[in-house]
């Protein structure tokens, strides 16, 4: 939720500048007055990189699924899962892996 | 294990870009892992505009890939309390800083977590998420161990209050 019916508020130009740095479905969405008034949208967390995905209402495109974990995905792991064959690791296995790693690494310590 | 609260009464951030030291006191807020294998999530960000004139700011959630080290401490101003009292107490605690000793906290450049663009003349956000959305870190290593919730270029940054609720486990 961002609500700037109190406020001025942010351009879309603003809002445009911002989605060329940081990825774009990330960010407000532009022609619908988003930063200007009372913007409430659902968002999913991307599976693979956790990155929180804004649901664009006037969004067009496909949005990115991953059949593997049967979650949305962000655009950037949609290209990126593209180009390596579909291969899904979800975050929660990324994490998991990190902790086995360190469980390993006390286990080695203490012999 | 029972959600915290840290929140940070009143700030003006300082922009900082990606893979550069977070200077003490310039954001509002970080958590690294009590050890290496401590899981949290995030379970609501919320920023508060505070300005006296408008000020469009890029506020960003994200991992970090520098940590910080040394002794990690936090200004009078941010406090970190558990939700509920009668919630039980970890015997390991998530780290809440804004001041690193050593390595300052350097915001990752790939793993962006969630963009927080408001007007801080009067401006709110507020993001919340259900439990199997929201943000997981684990252990106390570049790139999963640490999140800093710190001011992106490109804006102009205004004063402002912060919670951030999270659930160490």
């Amino acid at each position: 939720m961002v609500d700037h019916r109190g406020s001025p508020g942010i351009s879309d130009d603003f809002i445009h500048k911002a989605s060329q740095i940081l990825p774009a479905d990330t960010c407000l969405p532009l022609g619908m007055n988003a930063g200007r008034s009372l913007f409430e949208a659902p968002t999913v967390s991307c599976s693979h990189c956790q990155a929180m995905v804004i649901i664009n209402p006037l969004r067009n495109r496909e949005r990115g699924y991953c059949s593997g974990c049967d979650r949305y995905i962000c655009d950037n792991c949609t290209e990126i899962r593209s180009l390596n064959g579909g291969q899904c690791k979800t975050f929660r296995q990324l994490a998991d892996e990190i902790v086995e790693a360190a469980l390993k690494a006390e286990s080695i310590k203490e012999i | 294990m029972g959600k915290r609260i840290a929140s940070y009464t009143t700030l003006t951030p300082t922009a900082t870009a990606d893979t550069t030291n977070l200077v003490d006191s310039t954001y509002p807020v970080a958590f690294q892992g009590g050890n290496a294998t401590q899981r949290w999530n995030i379970v609501e960000v919320y920023l508060g505009g505070q300005a006296g004139a408008s000020t469009p700011s890029i506020m960003l959630l994200s991992f970090d890939s520098q940590v910080g080290t040394g002794s990690l401490t936090a200004d009078a101003a941010l406090t970190d309390v558990v939700n509920d009292g009668s919630a039980g107490l970890l015997a390991t605690v998530v780290k809440v800083f804004n001041k690193a000793a050593t390595n300052k906290p350097q915001r990752d450049v790939a793993r962006h977590l969630a963009n927080l663009s408001f007007n801080a003349f009067g401006g709110v956000v507020r993001l919340n998420w259900p439990l199997d959305q929201q943000f997981v870190a684990v252990g106390n290593a570049a790139s999963f161990g640490e999140m800093s919730l710190s001011a992106f270029t490109g804006g102009t940054t205004g004063l402002q209050g912060t919670h951030v609720i999270y659930e160490p486990f």
